[in-house]
């Protein structure tokens, strides 16, 4: 029985080094919840104050009532946007990936092939032109721009292509026999029988589109057009020179919305992110 | 059999050509709305930027003169563009290294069957979900000279403080620190996948044979993840090269130009000195070694695959 007896150290070491590491990341989300509620002089002291002496809601509140800040309409931005987007990509890869899977048509392969290929050419490369060209549209501006430009992911097509191969194709024969087409049988067998894969793909677009900085930043210029990310950014310019708490205060505001949604969808996000990676492969 | 069904089958092997046909219809109709596009966002994209990159195209500017490789030449010869290039390279290999061994060192603490488990599997993958601002923010008071707390914890073993983010030599780390903890829940999800598809009996046995944990480590566990650390690492150098909120949000590239990294300094030209066409070479060649890298990536898995 000497395995049964080599577990329990081991099992300290592992509490351990999970508590340390766990310790490694929440330790930097508390305090800043914590200097969230602090005064400018409390967070400009030495030694560094871990709970405020004095708890206050001035830091929240004037992150909340600033006329150059907009955390209500920048979170709206991000979640309308992102949901567009994340719908977009659906709608535009399921079809596609259902047309690579199970259609014969002349330049299947091929096609295919073009595709993974332009996986290997990095966004960047597509940003001026794609940036001058929202301009011409005069998309500028608008949520066109934060949605339409990212929706042709070829990787998703690539992603929900091999979970729609994966599909046994009886069920699909089952349909024709009972009169579906082709619609019907994307419709009614294909994506029913995926919707993990499709669920999977939905959060890790959504997530990467809810965060991302760059292209949101370059396309939206007013403040009321501003998304999260890049309304954090604007918010640290101009404010951390002279008064950090409302910075952080800030930070955590703009983290809460997402907090919620994962703790509530926790095990479907862990899934779904770990499908996706895993189906990159 | 019904009436419907009889006809359909009749007409599928009295018009096999016409049902084929009416295939590749349906298969472009479903293609059609994504590549639209495609062919909009992607390869006209990419073919205007190669374009762009041969004319001197100021955004203010109403004449856009064609000027042959010029834009490369100028590249070059320019040394922002080269100290981008080496500040990206060492970020890079510094956040996939500490990325990989804190995400795998992480995925085994959580693979053991321990209580507890799942919480500290959302627990760790929490700052993953965190949006590069609100990291960016929380990390730059935490590394904050006179008043931070990394200063303060290093103070109690008498270390003078530190200029974590003001230090040339040193803001390039902190970037990686601060990306390692942002970062590393992702690899740890999929090293976490990767381990369960290891055999349990493969342990058992060697635990009968008298092999210690760090012996199981070593012989059975990273052999067979030696796939997935590749995955990891190859897609973690791909991700990272692109790094651009980090010095963007934490130090807007300084001290000096210590820490711009490439998609930082394209955005100076393209979107502060409004200079697209250089900024389309510089764009060009970016793509260029990221496709070399995604290339390395696709030998190195598909070479995976013949074992």
């Amino acid at each position: 029985m000497k395995p049964e007896r080599s577990i329990l150290p081991q099992h300290t070491i592992t509490y351990v080094f999970l508590t340390l590491l766990g310790l490694f990341v929440v330790f930097p989300m508390l305090i800043a919840v914590s200097q969230s509620f602090m005064t400018n002089q409390e967070v400009n002291r030495w030694p560094p104050q871990i709970i405020p002496v004095e708890p206050t809601l001035a830091s929240i509140n004037a992150v909340l009532t600033q006329q150059d800040l907009r955390l209500d309409l920048w979170l709206r931005n991000s979640l309308i946007a992102a949901t567009g987007y994340t719908a977009a990509v659906l709608l535009l890869c399921a079809p596609a990936a259902f047309a690579f899977a199970r259609l014969k048509f002349p330049g299947n392969n091929l096609l295919f092939g073009f595709l993974l290929i332009t996986i290997m050419i990095p966004s960047q490369v597509t940003l001026i032109p794609n940036y001058l060209l929202m301009r011409d549209l005069q998309w500028l501006d608008t949520f066109n721009a934060l949605v339409f430009p990212g929706a042709a992911n070829v990787f998703g097509v690539f992603l929900l292509r091999q979970f729609f191969i994966q599909v046994p194709t009886d069920l699909e024969e089952a349909a024709v026999l009972d009169g579906a087409g082709y619609f019907g049988r994307f419709w009614h067998v294909i994506l029913p029988l995926s919707r993990n894969a499709l669920t999977a793909l939905g959060i890790f677009v959504f997530l990467f589109h809810y965060n991302d900085l760059f292209w949101p930043f370059i396309v939206t210029n007013s403040l009321e057009t501003r998304t999260l990310p890049v309304g954090l950014a604007i918010l640290n310019s101009s404010y951390a020179g002279q008064y950090r708490p409302m910075v952080l205060s800030g930070a955590v505001l703009s983290s809460i919305p997402i907090l919620i949604v994962y703790i509530i969808f926790q095990r479907q996000i862990i899934q779904g992110i770990t499908l996706t990676g895993m189906g990159g492969r | 059999m019904s009436a419907n069904q009889r006809a359909r089958l009749t007409a599928a092997s009295r018009f096999s050509i016409s049902l084929k046909t009416r295939e590749i219809l349906a298969a472009y109709t479903f293609l059609a709305p994504f590549m639209v596009f495609f062919l909009i966002f992607v390869v006209r994209a990419v073919v205007e930027a190669v374009r762009m990159s041969f004319y001197d195209w100021h955004i203010l500017r109403p004449s856009r003169p064609y000027i042959g490789i010029e834009n490369y030449i100028e590249l070059i010869n320019d040394n922002v563009w080269w100290i981008a290039l080496q500040n990206t390279i060492v970020f890079t290999a510094l956040t996939v290294v500490g990325t990989t061994i804190v995400a795998l060192a992480a995925a085994v603490a959580v693979t053991r069957p321990i209580r507890g488990q799942n919480f500290f599997r959302v627990l760790l993958y929490t700052p993953s979900l965190l949006s590069v601002g609100a990291v960016g923010l929380i990390w730059v008071w935490l590394l904050n000279t006179q008043f931070g707390i990394v200063n303060y914890g290093l103070s109690f073993v008498g270390a003078r403080p530190v200029n974590w983010l003001g230090d040339p030599g040193l803001v390039i780390p902190s970037l990686s620190l601060t990306s390692i903890w942002w970062g590393f829940g992702f690899p740890m999800l999929i090293f976490i996948a990767g381990l369960q598809g290891i055999p349990e009996q493969l342990y058992e046995a060697a635990r009968i044979d008298g092999g210690s944990s760090a012996d199981l480590f070593w012989h059975i566990t990273l052999p067979l993840l030696r796939p997935t650390i590749l995955f990891v690492t190859v897609t973690g150098v791909i991700s990272h090269f692109q790094v651009y909120g980090q010095p963007f949000i934490m130090t807007n590239g300084g001290p000096g130009r210590s820490s711009y990294s490439l998609i930082f300094y394209l955005y100076q030209i393209a979107w502060t000195a409004f200079r697209m066409g250089y900024g389309a070479a510089v764009a060009v060649c970016i793509a260029v070694i990221m496709a070399a890298l995604t290339s390395v990536q696709f030998l190195v898995l598909s070479r995976r695959i013949e074992y």
